[in-house]
């Protein structure tokens, strides 16, 4: 109860910032954004036709006002159409977010549990072998281009030169209608194509991310054994086991989490362009490059002004994990 | 005071410990021996850097490694050999044989977890208990200690209390297991004066009633002549002086023993005069003189302290002292 009062104050008090973030978003993406006149009209088109179009698009308006629009769309969610298909910005988002989502979530989860279990190791035998070769390995696998890494995936599962395994691209299609599927059987189906897609992608971005989190939590994690409450655990007989993964686990939650969390708004909305675009995701990652290559400035603004909501929003849900993981952490400011 | 062949709960027999640093091998203890026995309290003073706290780690084999190990001699904690005992025996020698408390109680203690939830754990590691009745002891514990409503206590937070109550939670915690032997290293220090002589007064009377060898570092005499019975002073890793206590303040052997004494302030008859200091600093332990480790602060030094090692050597006083011309 006094975790949800809280949240709510923090909601409240990043309401500023959600208003900041929403006006940089605005004064980038609209006022100062591309004018999108002389890509409609022709090379002949005349002094009328072109104040007609301002007009239309609305650059005509005073700064106010048009700051007025951008926030009504951005409160009602509604960015208009996209200029290249004509369809709604919101039902595009619609359709990408859930795919984005499904595609990141596994290696999300993954990268982070095995970065964290790593870390917990690497940090346990610090300064001995052990620790050596996996920080030597995190080394490596940031030093690889994701770029790289997903052309070699690739390369090894998807084709004939390597296992062969899964689909190179793709996306679950609906189910081919048979009139006696049972429930049974479709969901089968939509596990093995859903797995079969997003095997290769979650093998390649758990490969980019897992050097990252081991070295950052294997720091945090080192920081943690050294505090004098290690110590007394271990003078008063606790085992190594438990003073790992009960006394210094919980107390590395707090960097950890920070970390976990700010990355969210990118595995919900911002999705991972380079993944996406390599093996065909139309999650929202594709639907924004084809945005950025295609200028289609609908989409960008939106993709753009809710990844900073987000990230707002990511911001107080750090702050609330604090809550429940420290105790010292007040309620009252 | 003459019981019956009192029985050491201690016994340290020539411990050297060694820790590997930038700039080399440093002995931080070298050949050090003392003992402890059941119901008597060991003070051992000496400046910062000295080896006391790592006297005091190595007995529960605390020393963090690397860079620190005991290179030689041995620890017998109540007739268990420590030196060769492997780590998971080693756990259930802490806590129940020999237990600890430390310096800062702030930081001593787990932020993100109870009292209670700290104690029972410790209670269970030694005890084969229900999570109930380990907290029913923690609680009868904390009584012990004199916290005051120690139910409501023990659902709090460390941050909750205050200093002087952590540390009693602190002892609580380090005799939740009836240990034989206490070692108390600076337990009063990070306190504030007023609470530092209640402190001090819970440890006494609980040793007294458990019968514990306690050992109590500190670089405070004043503590020391309040609380313990024989006092040891150590000097860059050497035991330089052991004796009874009310020798030691009347009868301080070693130069190095009347200078700790005379820079202890005291309010005098006459006015105060600037407080005497001991001259010159602690040698670097990388890089110690050939003789006596303290000829190049002592008054009294002569040519032979300089190339040879004075050896650990009875008094008429009864202690021992490590000096070629004693007072």
């Amino acid at each position: 109860m006094e975790t949800l009062q809280y949240a709510i104050r923090k909601l409240i008090y990043a309401i500023p910032l959600l208003f900041g973030v929403t006006f940089l978003s605005f004064i980038l993406m609209v006022h100062f954004g591309p004018d999108l006149t002389y890509s409609i009209l022709p090379k002949s088109a005349t002094q009328e036709q072109i104040e007609e179009i301002r007009a239309e698009l609305g650059y005509d308006l005073p700064f106010l006002q048009r700051y007025g629009k951008f926030m009504k769309e951005v409160v009602t969610l509604d960015f208009g159409s996209s200029t290249s298909s004509g369809e709604k910005v919101s039902s595009i988002l619609k359709k990408a977010v859930p795919v984005s989502f499904l595609v990141a979530l596994p290696a999300f989860i993954l990268a982070n549990l095995l970065g964290i279990l790593l870390a917990l190791y690497a940090a346990n035998h610090r300064g001995r072998f052990p620790d050596k070769a996996v920080m030597v390995l995190a080394a490596i696998g940031m030093s690889i281009s994701y770029l790289m890494v997903v052309i070699a995936f690739q390369l090894i599962f998807c084709t004939s030169y390597g296992l062969n395994w899964f689909p190179v691209q793709g996306w679950v299609e609906p189910p081919p209608d048979y009139p006696d599927a049972t429930a049974g059987e479709i969901f089968y189906y939509y596990w093995y194509y859903y797995w079969s897609y997003v095997a290769v992608p979650t093998l390649a971005s758990i490969f980019v991310a897992l050097g990252y989190n081991t070295r950052f939590f294997r720091a945090v994690i080192v920081e943690e054994l050294n505090r004098d409450y290690v110590r007394t655990a271990r003078a008063y007989g606790v085992r190594n086991r438990k003073i790992m993964m009960k006394h210094v686990l919980k107390n590395a939650m707090i960097p950890i989490s920070t970390r976990i969390i700010i990355t969210l708004p990118f595995v919900v909305i911002a999705g991972n362009l380079v993944v996406e675009k390599f093996f065909g995701i139309p999650g929202v990652g594709l639907v924004t490059y084809d945005a950025i290559t295609n200028g289609d400035l609908p989409i960008v603004k939106a993709v753009v002004t809710c990844t900073a909501v987000l990230y707002v929003l990511a911001l107080i849900l750090t702050d609330i994990v604090y809550k429940i993981i420290d105790p010292r952490i007040s309620y009252s400011k | 005071m003459t019981e019956s062949a009192p029985k050491p709960v201690l016994r340290i027999r020539d411990l050297v410990v060694e820790f590997k640093t930038e700039m080399g091998v440093i002995r931080a203890l070298d050949k050090i021996s003392f003992e402890v026995m059941a119901g008597e309290s060991l003070g051992i003073v000496g400046e910062s850097g000295c080896g006391k706290s790592v006297t005091a780690l190595s007995i529960l084999k605390l020393i963090p490694s690397p860079p620190g190990r005991i290179a030689e001699g041995s620890i017998e904690l109540d007739g268990i050999e420590v030196v060769s005992q492997p780590e998971h025996e080693m756990r259930k020698v802490r806590g129940a044989l020999a237990s600890m408390i430390f310096q800062e109680p702030m930081t001593a203690l787990n932020p993100v977890f109870t009292i209670g939830n700290q104690m029972v754990e410790v209670i269970r590691v030694h005890q084969k208990v229900s999570k109930t009745k380990a907290k029913k002891q923690a609680i009868e514990m904390l009584r012990t200690v004199n916290i005051e409503s120690p139910e409501k206590r023990i659902d709090q937070y460390p941050h909750e209390l205050s200093g002087g109550m952590r540390q009693r939670v602190m002892i609580a915690m380090a005799l939740s297991c009836s240990p034989k032997l206490l070692i108390a290293d600076e337990p009063t220090t990070a306190l504030d004066v007023t609470v530092q002589a209640q402190v001090m007064e819970e440890i006494k009377r609980l040793q007294q009633e458990m019968n514990m060898g306690l050992i109590l570092i500190t670089h405070d005499l004043g503590v020391i002549a309040e609380s313990c019975s024989r006092v040891l002073v150590m000097y860059c890793g050497k035991i330089i002086e052991m004796a009874e206590t009310g020798e030691l303040y009347k009868n301080p052997r070693h130069p190095y023993t009347r200078g700790l004494l005379d820079s202890i302030p005291r309010v005098r008859k006459e006015k105060l005069k600037t407080l005497p200091t001991i001259k010159g600093m602690v040698p670097d332990l990388a890089d110690l003189p050939k003789g006596c480790r303290f000829a190049d602060r002592c008054p009294k030094v002569e040519d032979r302290c300089r190339t040879e090692e004075p050896p650990l050597e009875d008094t008429e006083g009864g202690g021992k002292v490590a000096c070629f011309h004693p007072n």
